[in-house]
């Protein structure tokens, strides 16, 4: 297993935060106060957005402060951990002070299992919680633990993705590396719940009401924490805080990225619960399971993909190192606010999936991907684990860990396999067969200068599309910088001209070389924007998806783009196989 | 029954054979009974049919070689 561990390494890329500023009151802090003795930086950086600063301190009090079965400096050991185990500095620096040396030392079982979820939690069983048993923890304990590695997660997250500089009142710690992680413990498929039942709450238990207001049902999750209802309370009240208002981004956007985020941490349960929560919302189940398998295919805005691209990389599970990318999202219209409030929802959503993992609660919903051991380690080659899921499917995933790994004769046949879709694409987009050939062998070398970098995020083939219709787009621009692929919208609606019945035999009135010629000036004919698409789609039969990923559209836009391609084909063809006889008095569109 | 405009709104994907059983079941209905939307689907699946068995921009097999050749001596090339 050598994937890394997502560690911050910059200063704050969001918010600039001043240490003139960073102390000022910022909303409710006095329980941040309480549980640092003042107000870290982490929290200052979100003062945008009191409500989530407020949702995040709803957790704090209820799982920290609150002294409950384990001793607070017992529970920053256990942060530490977390921190450790996530390399983040300042998250380290956080909890190093209240960590007790005695307690670690007292209860290593406790340790051992908080390093294991926190760095393997899809790998958590129930025979974890029975070696805590056997080791004197009760279930309140063992629950208590689980709380305080998923706030450490949570935390973590917002480390990550906000990088705080550190706070005056917090040691300076030798940083530790970015550590590969080890090799990747044993899976046992067991079934939960790994706790005892508990009592079932009472009927006018306010955080029930809440649940079945928003999701129409009380999940699992929460039913599994009734041991400690002040718990489920404040995990009702952050998820009011931070999931359920739309004033900055919508309860889908929103919901999308607790689906993403726990797919990515191959959390079984929550992948099958927000498939259907989204589906409340009218989100179709497959367009969630496109989210599932591969969010770049998802029908989807290209700024809801850029915030998904980044909200994915705060997952904890199987590790990035790829920064969060706020500039990006700006570019996309996103406003800090709704930034602040899409990485909440990543550091929540990591810290509903490592209590599930710990607590072993069933789905409330018949999962339709069930996520086992072989999606822990998804590469091809046991050498590699990139920061993405790979496209388990692709036929090249084999040639292409070969090329990688060194052997560059494995690319001649990825070239052998794959010349005729960029020669046809090119030829399309460029219009001259020459041109077409020797930009071909272009594209493969920049494919092979950059196939270290190629993650398997998609087909290595819809990789290698994209890199041909940017290598002809540029040609193209250079060639006549006026025109863009991306230039405009749809303009008017198209209406066709061409309404008359065409021969029975169409293929039968011209000879094919005259067929072929004239489907070839049509195609030619066709504006960049359409032209390609049909090019990938009817000539060179690619997926919908794929082209989708290929030209970084979303799927209506390549939708519409191949209807109106198809129809101003259709009505450059229609004259020449136009049926002689008289007009029907009803040929006209209604 | 539907508008010419409103299944033209719904014409890709019918093409595509990606609309819901009760929105084809609505888009058949209206084919039935307007011949222009007739037309347009039967010429542009005419069309599309065309592109596809059109091989105006692919290589032949004998062109394939001579790129692949040319690709992998520029990249051994290079690393020499």
């Amino acid at each position: 297993m050598n994937g890394q561990i997502l560690r911050e390494t910059n200063p704050p890329a969001l918010m600039n935060v001043t240490s003139a500023t960073q102390h000022e009151q910022i909303g409710p802090s006095r329980g941040l106060v309480g549980a640092y003795g003042f107000v870290p930086t982490l929290f200052a950086l979100q003062k945008q957005l009191p409500r989530v600063i407020e949702g995040e301190q709803h957790l704090i009090d209820a799982i920290l402060l609150r002294e409950d079965r384990l001793s607070r400096r017992l529970k920053d050991s256990l942060l530490l951990t977390v921190a450790t185990a996530r390399s983040s500095d300042y998250c380290r620096a956080l909890h190093a002070n209240k960590r007790s040396r005695d307690a670690e030392e007292d209860h290593p079982a406790l340790l051992a299992f908080a390093r294991k979820l926190a760095n393997y939690a899809p790998c958590v069983c129930k025979h974890d919680i029975e070696a805590l048993r056997a080791a004197g923890f009760d279930d309140s304990k063992i629950l208590e633990c689980i709380l305080i590695v998923a706030l450490g997660q949570l935390l973590c997250t917002l480390a990550n993705a906000l990088g705080p500089s550190l706070d005056a009142e917090l040691p300076v710690l030798p940083s530790i590396e970015s550590s590969r992680l080890p090799e990747p413990v044993e899976w046992f498929e067991t079934t939960g719940p790994y706790l005892q039942p508990s009592p079932p709450p009472d009927s006018n238990f306010q955080p029930c009401a809440f649940f079945r207001e928003q999701f129409g049902f009380v999940p699992k999750i929460f039913q599994e924490q009734m041991l400690r209802p002040d718990v489920v309370e404040a995990e009702s009240k952050t998820l009011a805080q931070i999931l359920i208002p739309e004033d900055l981004l919508s309860r889908v956007e929103k919901e999308r990225i607790v689906l993403l985020v726990s797919a990515a941490n191959r959390n079984t349960y929550f992948v099958a619960v927000q498939r259907q929560i989204l589906a409340t919302f009218g989100v179709q189940l497959e367009d969630s399971d496109q989210i599932v398998e591969d969010h770049r295919c998802a029908a989807i805005s290209p700024a809801e993909l850029a915030l998904l691209d980044e909200v994915r990389k705060l997952a904890i599970w199987p590790g990035s190192e790829a920064q969060f990318d706020t500039a990006r999202l700006q570019a996309h219209g996103f406003s800090e606010p709704q930034i602040l409030e899409a990485i909440a929802m990543a550091a929540v959503t990591n810290f509903l999936n490592t209590l599930q993992a710990g607590l072993g609660a069933v789905p409330d919903f018949p999962p339709r991907r069930v996520f086992a051991r072989k999606d822990l380690y998804p590469s091809v080659s046991a050498s590699r684990l990139t920061s993405d899921a790979t496209f388990s499917d692709d036929p090249d995933a084999t040639a292409v860990a070969r090329v990688q790994d060194g052997d560059t004769r494995a690319f001649e046949e990825l070239v052998r396999r794959h010349s005729r879709r960029v020669f046809s694409t090119l030829a399309g987009l460029l219009a001259n067969l020459e041109d077409a050939r020797d930009v071909t062998q272009d594209v493969f070398l920049k494919a092979f200068e950059n196939i270290g970098r190629f993650q398997g995020r998609s087909k290595f083939s819809t990789w290698l599309t994209s890199i041909a219709i940017n290598t002809g787009t540029e040609l193209l621009r250079q060639r006549r910088p006026s025109e863009s692929l991306d230039q405009g919208e749809e303009g008017d609606e198209f209406r066709p001209r061409q309404i008359q019945s065409w021969a029975d035999n169409p293929e039968q009135v011209l000879a094919a070389s005259e067929m072929k010629q004239l489907v070839r000036e049509g195609v030619l004919r066709l504006p960049e924007k359409y032209r390609i698409v049909v090019l990938l789609r009817d000539i060179n039969q690619v997926s919908t998806e794929e082209a989708a990923a290929a030209l970084e559209l979303s799927i209506p836009a390549v939708k519409a783009r191949l209807l109106r391609g198809r129809l101003m084909l259709r009505e450059s063809l229609a004259p020449h196989f136009v049926r002689v006889q008289k007009r029907s008095p009803d040929a006209q569109l209604r | 029954m539907l508008s010419c405009a409103e299944f033209l709104a719904e014409f890709g994907d019918y093409l595509e054979e990606v609309a819901s059983p009760e929105v084809r079941a609505r888009l058949e209905e209206h084919l039935h009974e307007c011949k222009t939307c007739k037309v347009m689907v039967d010429t542009t699946r005419n069309t599309i049919r065309f592109v596809t068995d059109c091989d105006s921009f692919t290589l032949t097999a004998d062109q394939v070689e001579p790129i692949v050749k040319d690709v992998m001596s520029r990249i051994l090339d290079k690393k020499s």
